[in-house]
């Protein structure tokens, strides 16, 4: 106790300070870019919208004989290209619907919504690269996406395998929300980004350290056989009762034989994997 | 404690620990001041080699006869549900909320069931898709730095 009480005067307490501490670390923190949730980073869309054909007619004149055998300033009319932009969106509509509907007068089930919804999904995200100002589609995007994340949770919930198969088809990724919300500050990120430091460098030293004990592990064996072979012989010699058997030094040898064994094999993959690197 | 091998029913939970699953038990507790029940959460890590139960299952966890370590306390005894591949207890049929699948595959065939239509008997087993499109099996975060790499679990 005495002894504690001396080292503790004789290494004077550092200087603490309990508010405004600043870390000596050198940790960068970069503050992560604000991604709008309207875009298909945030709203988890992978896939794009295939390109819509040059010659693509409207879809209720496809099948007109009348219109094949017509000028082409009559054809130009009927393209879908040359009409109103809704309609393309609905034909982006029944193309995605039609890959994921269940009989043809399915537009009701959940996988039909779903394609639905990401048909208009993805039209209106382009809608929003052109026309980034246009506040009343940005309202109806962002409502959709949020939508659709919810009937995906439900999805989830009552059919899983028809949940992954969805997005599968749809090509979307599906993040569940984090379990609580919180604002990104500088204070607490750098403490995040503190504690995994710590945790790497633990880590680091701890894996050094095992090294460092492997490297002992040979020749203490080696030694320990020695000694125990001196002190048997010096039992036998001076006639006092024996305590190292034979079978106790034995069993050692064995020990230190599967040692080195493991770590030639141990050795041996690593050198290939070198020969490999360099070949 | 230790004898007591006690079973509990809970749901499955994102886990990052290997080798075991995260158990979340809920009970109601009643508060005396309002007079009410509220929801109390108690969480216990199961033992769980295997990866007998994904996130979301409801699983039946016995206790350990003594903790395996300073987390693990109890094994994982059977997935009693799965999430999303429930079979009726009474006729043994499967469950799509209020319809029997095999009812919703009837009117599908009435209808003219579509050669692209999802097919219960191609669809492989749950968790091919973790880590690619489905991030349900870890707990996902607000980003809060950039740091160049690919964070997956960020929000």
């Amino acid at each position: 106790m005495n002894k504690l009480l001396t080292i503790a005067q004789a290494v004077p307490r550092q200087f603490v300070r309990e508010y405004a501490f600043k870390s000596d670390l050198k940790i960068k923190w970069v503050r992560p870019e604000k991604i709008s949730c309207i875009k298909p980073e945030k709203s988890g869309d992978l896939g794009k919208l295939p390109p819509l054909h040059e010659d693509e007619l409207l879809p209720e004149y496809k099948d007109c004989k009348e219109l094949k055998d017509a000028n082409e300033s009559v054809q130009q009319l009927f393209r879908l290209s040359n009409n109103a932009n809704h309609l393309t969106t609905r034909y982006y509509r029944d193309q995605f619907v039609q890959e994921v509907q269940r009989h043809p007068q399915d537009f009701g089930s959940m996988e039909a919504k779903l394609a639905k919804m990401t048909a208009f999904i993805r039209r209106y995200q382009l809608h929003m690269d052109a026309h980034p100002r246009d506040k009343m589609i940005k309202v109806r995007l962002k409502e959709l996406i949020d939508k659709r994340k919810k009937f995906l949770k439900y999805l989830r919930r009552w059919d899983y395998p028809r949940f992954e198969w969805i997005l599968e088809k749809l090509d979307l990724v599906y993040k569940p929300p984090p379990t609580h919300f919180h604002w990104i500050t500088r204070k607490e990120s750098l403490q995040k980004l503190t504690d995994i430091y710590c945790d790497k460098l633990k880590e680091e030293r701890l894996e050094a350290y095992h090294k460092q004990l492997q490297t002992q592990q040979i020749p203490y064996l080696e030694d320990a056989i020695n000694k125990m072979q001196f002190v048997r012989q010096e039992q036998i010699d001076c006639d006092v009762p024996v305590t190292v058997t034979e079978q106790q030094i034995e069993e050692v040898r064995s020990e230190l034989a599967e040692l080195k064994k493991i770590r030639e094999v141990a050795d041996a993959a690593i050198r290939k994997q070198v020969d490999e690197h360099f070949v | 404690m230790a004898a007591r091998g006690l079973l509990l029913m809970g749901q499955c939970m994102p886990c990052i620990k290997q080798n075991a699953s995260k158990i979340r038990i809920r009970r109601m507790e009643l508060d005396k001041n309002l007079n009410m029940y509220f929801k109390k959460d108690t969480f216990f890590f199961a033992h769980d080699p295997q990866k007998l139960c994904k996130t979301g299952d409801v699983v039946l966890i016995r206790e350990l006869p003594e903790r395996m370590t300073r987390l693990i306390t109890h094994a994982v005894e059977k997935v009693v549900y799965p999430l999303g591949d429930i079979t009726d207890p009474l006729t043994g049929k499967k469950v799509v909320v209020g319809k029997y699948r095999e009812d919703i595959e009837m009117a599908n065939q009435l209808f003219g069931k579509s050669a692209k239509a999802f097919d219960y008997d191609k669809a492989p087993a749950r968790g091919r898709l973790e880590g690619s499109k489905d991030f349900t099996h870890v707990e996902t975060y607000i980003k809060y730095h950039e740091d160049g790499k690919e964070q997956p679990h960020a929000v």
